[in-house]
């Protein structure tokens, strides 16, 4: 079985200079551009098992969002629109202006539906997996702001075998997992991980769509999932099995499978 | 040494099972376990106490901000500085303090202190806080901003207090196209203000800066010392002033019993009571994301500092480490003249009415502490007058 950790395909890892501050970015693989947003259960920083799985197929481009990672914190952005701006600017830079495929998992899935309903010619097909984003009064994410490290990983994974072992005296790794709660609070704390907007704003969305829910999703309720497939016209929605809201990070090898046989059956074809 | 009597106003009644349903009395904790009849008891005996310590010659009445918890019924400090205003007439009110970044609008707090100086003619103190991690998911104000908006709103409140003709002010936090408060402050510039500080070195250079009073949450002694001594460096090294002890002070739950064997057997229900149950927030609720500073964080992980859990440290070891006063009148008398030489603190605030104590053992312990504390301290630091507060000394009436 892949573990998250087990990656080896070459890869490019490098500081990007932009008008705000610095992005780390990893690039890996040929063929089409995918641009994969990371969400807060794989750590953004370094190089694991979806960059390997998606890299085989695709020229995988991977930021770290302002503020996770080891990106810059960049203090004047600090809503959703600013981070959108932030990512049409990095595609102009890396001059991808058109059929780029966008994947997004978790916080990075709402930040993909902005941008594909913001700027629709970009894309060429889009993959939500398990996204915050949309608002509905009564469904909001759990508050993982409200819990210990411990209850988080819990919340995040559905197999605890699979939560990865931290050693709490690594003061390192304890500063990185407060940097990136840090970046998800500056970008989601109110509105609560979501833009009251968006949802309206998604029939603008015209590359081809797939929803990915996680099975066993113990932060976003299912009625975010299935608002995103009713509202977004053509979505494919399906439900990856056996994993939590950290799908990316919890079944690797089957998550890069469905989006790989997901951008693959459309590969060539250009936005409708 | 200026005597603060501080009230935290806890609302102690717990049930039972609260140690195995509950993880924190605070944020989650259901208000069906607010009693409205005994709240209505609480908030007479608890100002009753305030008042009553004026009588007893306390310098200072002390009162604070707190939401959505048991640990304190004070969602508004200034409603209760009101009613205090009007009912005394010697004692410094102090309200340590407003929590101006979770406040959505600064201006109303600069309105309510200027209205405050007045009602008690030119008594008022004026604290300003952060507010406590689970304060910022009670207020929906997103902590990663808490720093930002704390030094933003201190700013705009002090230029409302003091400016004479309209201004506008805006910027990302806050966008006043008028202010222009009326009624102005009594005292001038403005009454005095203390912060509360838990050793942010941010925040110690800051108040240095402005030569704000700084007061200490409650801590081991080392920890308080090391955070003044912070404070009078930058003030030296980088602000070219010298600060005196009426620039810190040092706030604690303190006991006097007979002897300090009683003291400390009567003290431990309160005591364990308030380190073991109400200071315990909800998981991750202490620390909210963005509250510490990044580089402060980064900083503090790389020292590896990590505070010392109080919630299962019984109170022997609270007095050895510093964090309460507990013992006989001669004990902590003795225990104030020394520590306020070697921390060097002109203000002691004293919370007497700490955690889940009786209503007639919290009588015994103002009085004895007044009483007996209070002259001792007063004869061994020969030290009778309070030392005036507020950037220049403040100028106040006497009420007739």
């Amino acid at each position: 079985m892949t573990s998250f950790r087990d990656a080896t395909a070459t890869h490019e890892d490098k500081q990007l200079d932009t008008h705000e501050g610095a992005v780390h970015l990893l690039r890996g693989g040929a063929g089409e551009p995918v641009l994969y947003l990371h969400g807060i259960g794989a750590p953004p920083g370094p190089w694991n098992a979806v960059h390997d799985g998606l890299s085989r197929q695709f020229d995988l481009i991977a930021p770290d969002h302002p503020g996770f990672g080891f990106s810059d914190v960049m203090d004047d952005l600090d809503d959703i629109d600013d981070l959108v701006y932030h990512y049409l600017d990095l595609l102009d830079r890396l001059d991808l202006r058109q059929n780029v495929h966008l994947v997004g998992v978790s916080f990075g899935g709402w930040l993909a539906a902005e941008l594909a309903a913001h700027s629709p010619d970009r894309f060429a097909s889009l993959v939500l997996a398990a996204p915050v984003g949309i608002r509905i009064p009564g469904h909001l994410a759990t508050d993982i702001f409200l819990m210990t490290a411990k209850q988080r990983d819990q919340a995040l994974f559905h197999d605890p075998a699979k939560i990865p072992e931290v050693d709490p005296a690594d003061a390192v790794a304890a500063f990185q997992t407060y940097k990136d709660l840090t970046g998800l609070a500056r970008f989601g704390w109110v509105p609560f991980l979501s833009d009251p907007k968006l949802e309206r704003r998604l029939y603008r969305v015209t590359a081809r769509t797939l929803v990915l829910a996680a099975e066993h999703d113990a932060v976003v309720p299912r009625a975010v999932t299935d608002r995103y497939a009713a509202a977004i016209a053509g979505a494919g929605l399906k439900v990856l099995a056996g994993t939590g809201h950290a799908l990316d990070a919890e079944v690797p090898a089957a998550f890069t499978g469905a989006v790989t046989e997901f951008l693959s059956s459309g590969q060539g074809a250009s936005a409708r | 040494m200026k005597f603060v009597f501080f009230h935290l106003m806890p609302y102690p009644y717990l049930p039972d099972d609260f140690d195995e349903k509950y993880s924190s009395m605070s944020l989650t904790y259901p208000n069906s376990h607010f009693d409205p009849e005994q709240g209505h008891e609480l908030y007479h005996r608890y100002l009753d106490q305030l008042e009553w310590a004026e009588e007893l010659g306390f310098d200072g009445i002390a009162v604070n901000e707190h939401h959505q918890t048991s640990y304190g019924i004070m969602p508004s400090p200034n409603i209760m500085a009101a009613t205090l205003a009007r009912r005394t007439s010697r004692a410094q009110i102090m309200v340590l303090g407003n929590a101006i970044p979770i406040r959505d609008n600064p201006i109303r707090v600069a309105e309510e202190i200027a209205m405050l100086d007045h009602l008690s003619s030119g008594r008022l103190a004026s604290g300003f806080v952060r507010g406590i991690g689970w304060e910022y998911f009670a207020q929906s104000i997103n902590p990663t901003r808490s720093a930002e908006r704390f030094f933003e709103a201190h700013d705009l409140i002090l230029k409302a207090w003091t400016a004479t003709e309209p201004f506008e002010w805006v910027t990302r936090n806050y966008e006043y196209r008028y202010v222009n408060i009326w009624p102005r402050p009594l005292q001038k510039p403005y009454p005095p203000i203390y912060m509360a500080g838990s050793g942010t070195p941010d925040t110690m250079r800051w108040a240095a800066k402005h030569r704000h009073v700084y007061m200490s949450v409650i801590a081991p002694t080392q920890s308080i010392k090391g955070w003044f001594n912070g404070y009078r460096k930058a003030a030296r090294e980088e602000f070219g002033w010298e600060p005196g002890p009426d620039r810190f002070g040092w706030v604690t739950p303190t006991y006097v019993g007979e002897t300090d064997k009683k003291a400390i057997e009567e003290a431990r229900g309160p005591i364990e009571w308030y380190f073991h149950k109400s200071l315990k927030q909800p998981p991750g609720a202490g620390n909210p994301p963005g509250y510490v500073p990044l580089e402060s964080m980064r900083q503090a992980l790389n020292r590896g500092v990590r505070r010392i859990p109080t919630d299962n440290m019984p109170i022997e070891e609270l007095i050895k480490g510093g964090y309460i006063l507990v013992g006989s009148a001669e004990t902590v008398a003795e225990r104030i003249a020394t520590l306020g030489q070697d921390l060097g603190f002109g203000t002691l605030g004293v919370n007497l009415t700490v955690g889940s104590i009786a209503e007639n053992q919290a009588r015994e312990n103002i009085e004895a502490f007044a009483k007996e504390v209070m002259p001792k301290v007063r004869r061994e630091m020969k030290d009778t007058t309070p030392e005036p507060s507020g950037p220049e000394r403040a100028q106040t009436r006497q009420t007739q």
